[in-house]
């Protein structure tokens, strides 16, 4: 008895005499680490637990990872828990379009900033000042796919396959809308349900609509599995998919035969490398987390590194945060990032493609303040 | 008329993947009564076996495939004692909840060690497509088709013409008699989860190479079956088979002619048909005798 009250007049002892402990910042990551998002939400979760772990010189962080799975009430919950012991100066928010949603109240409703990298238009159409999205959004990158196939490759007559998920009609609309403004009308347009396996047979009825490329806004083991077809039944289309196929993961699935006349669009692509800054990013983040980093992870690094920074620069409070995330702009590894007002924060989108001899894309064009002129 | 005989191929190739799924599923059902909701993680798990594997293990896929058969039939033993065994006295509800938790425990297991990013397995050989005019199928299609009918084959033999068939269809249909009679029903029982999940594992590494696998890829897999199962009859081993080929093509033909949505459509609207004119299913016992 007499042990354990030493015991805890000690812990308590040491409690008080430690302020520096107060001092560390304390950044909840609140991410999809399981569910059909497991794969990118992943790579948002180790961006910014590499950023947090090489914070400026005078800040020190420690991250709090929460999953949030694949529903938006389990992100509510992860949110409602982070904010329990006291609302920290920012947070890392799911980039599930569903989840960030319903997040989104919270996040105004207790004054704290979150930062996601979500792709969903709607996610900055909310007139929700404490939302900042560092990845550039469907209206971004979406628009600079449809820009590529019609301006750059003169192709006239697209074919859309795109998955009957958040993430893939939300990209699909904004595919069409972009098609419609440059004057063209895709060949053919259809869903693809994510249990779908055989992906032939829309393969099939898209060749019957004779169209002159292929454009895809699927999710990853979709997108290779669709170019994998395509190859094996000689589609002989070139295609311009979604991000997906830019991720390292997904395209070491394929053969680099199988990518030969395959582009996507993205916001990066880190392990095409770029500057030494970059290759250093990628040469940390393959040692941190042994796998290759993605844009996804980047966009997360970025925005975390800008919310450091502002630490530094004496954000301390999240109304602090708030301020200085939406008023100044930060150069990062991948873009320039800086606010529109609304809370998006990147505006630049690459197009990588592939040359059918590897699996590490080239950045073949860059569309920058896109977003501005659509 | 060429794109329509290629796709139906590739529907028998599906098809013939989910039958060794949905017989898997039977086997578990008529052996307890209950259905057996792991089975499609149970898929996963034998895709992920061998894509792991197979980088470890210098072997061709063809070889590759009885070690994987052999590592479910263990993992469908440990299904068995921690999922059926402890609820076989409760009520039948008890197993597929059990059974519904032990499919979350293996996604989150393989989540937790392998990732959440999509894996592939080698081909079960390596050879070029097998061309027919402008037909071409894949030799993975082909080992799929054929190692599916040795399977199907192979089972209906076991279960028709060995001891050990009479004894597991014994046990199926009354457990009392059958123990009665000194068969060991629990271990017919532990013995029907090993060969679903070594027909689950079978089609898991047989899928995995075309369609890569997940740790959430169970979850379609499972619907399924099951509706295979009630399309060809509850509790019939040659209407699951049957039942998931008419999926397959359903997924394959139909869809190429009237769109995904539309093919799953019209395939739930056959469900309920068959649920309303035939509650048994095409070939299934009379309706009512299962849980």
């Amino acid at each position: 008895m007499t042990l354990r009250i030493a015991s805890l007049l000690l812990a308590v002892a040491v409690a008080v005499a430690a302020p520096a402990h107060a001092e560390e910042l304390r950044i909840p990551v609140l991410v999809p680490l399981t569910g059909v998002l497991a794969l990118e939400g992943t790579s948002q979760r180790n961006g910014a637990l590499l950023a947090i772990a090489h914070p400026p010189g005078g800040v020190t962080a420690k991250s709090e990872v929460a999953d949030t799975g694949a529903a938006p009430e389990l992100a509510v919950t992860a949110l409602e828990k982070a904010l329990d012991p006291g609302t920290p100066v920012a947070v890392v928010a799911s980039m599930f379009g569903p989840q960030i949603l319903a997040m989104l109240p919270i996040g105004a409703e207790r004054k704290v900033p979150l930062l996601t990298i979500s792709g969903s238009v709607a996610v900055t159409e909310q007139n929700n000042a404490y939302v900042f999205r560092f990845f550039p959004s469907d209206k971004v990158v979406k628009v600079a796919q449809a820009k590529y196939v019609v301006d750059a490759l003169k192709k006239t007559r697209p074919a859309i396959v795109y998955q009957t998920t958040a993430y893939g009609q939300g990209g699909k609309a904004v595919l069409e809308d972009t098609f419609g403004k440059l004057g063209v009308k895709p060949a053919f347009s259809e869903g693809v349900d994510i249990s779908v396996k055989d992906l032939l047979p829309v393969l099939t009825r898209a060749r019957e609509a004779n169209p002159d490329i292929l454009v895809l806004q699927l999710h990853a083991p979709a997108t290779a599995l669709i170019i994998k077809q395509a190859a094996a039944m000689g589609l002989g289309l070139p295609i311009v998919s979604g991000s997906a196929i830019g991720q390292p993961t997904t395209a070491a699935l394929l053969e680099p035969k199988e990518l030969a006349n395959v582009c996507a669009e993205s916001a990066s692509s880190p392990i095409s490398g770029g500057s030494p800054a970059l290759e250093k990013f990628t040469a940390d983040y393959r040692q941190s987390f042994n796998t290759e980093p993605d844009a996804y992870a980047l966009a997360q690094y970025d925005g975390t590194e800008m919310m450091l920074a502002a630490v530094k620069a004496g954000a301390t409070t999240p109304e602090a945060m708030r301020q200085a995330l939406a008023t100044t702009s930060y150069q990062g590894l991948a873009m320039t990032y800086k606010s529109d007002g609304r809370g998006n924060m990147a505006h630049t989108a690459v197009i990588l493609c592939y040359d059918g001899a590897s699996r590490v894309p080239k950045i073949v064009q860059t569309y920058e303040n896109i977003d501005a002129g659509m | 008329m060429v794109t329509a005989l290629q796709l139906a191929l590739n529907g028998l190739a599906l098809g013939a993947a989910y039958a060794l799924v949905a017989l898997g599923f039977v086997l578990v059902l008529n052996a307890t009564g209950a259905v057996n909701f792991a089975q499609g993680d149970l898929v996963m798990a034998g895709g992920y076996a061998a894509a792991v594997l197979a980088p470890l293990l210098p072997v061709s896929g063809l070889a590759l495939l009885p070690i994987v058969i052999a590592a479910m039939a263990l993992l469908g033993l440990a299904v068995s004692v921690l999922g059926y065994f402890p609820l076989m006295r409760r009520p039948a509800t008890a197993v597929f909840v059990s059974t519904i938790a032990i499919g979350l425990v293996l996604q989150n297991a393989a989540l937790a060690l392998f990732g959440p990013e999509a894996r592939t397995a080698p081909p079960v050989w390596d050879s070029e497509p097998l061309r027919w005019g402008d037909i071409v199928l894949s030799s993975q299609s082909l080992a799929v088709i054929g190692i599916a009918a040795v399977l199907v084959l192979g089972q209906a033999w076991l279960l028709a013409h060995t001891r050990l068939g009479r004894n597991l269809r014994a046990t199926a249909q009354d457990r009392e008699m059958a123990a009665a009679l000194g068969i060991r029903v629990n271990a017919m029982i532990a013995l029907s989860f090993m060969l679903a999940a070594a027909l689950a594992g079978t089609a898991g590494a047989l899928l995995t190479n075309q369609f890569f696998v997940t740790p959430t890829a169970g979850g379609a897999l499972i619907l399924k079956a099951y509706i295979a199962v009630v399309i060809g009859g509850w509790g019939s081993l040659a209407g699951a088979v049957i039942g998931a080929l008419l999926v397959g093509l359903f997924e394959t033909v139909v869809a190429a002619a009237v769109s995904y949505t539309a093919a799953s459509a019209l395939l739930y609207a056959a469900l309920l048909l068959i649920l309303l004119l035939r509650p048994q299913g095409l070939f299934g016992e009379a309706a009512g005798r299962r849980a």
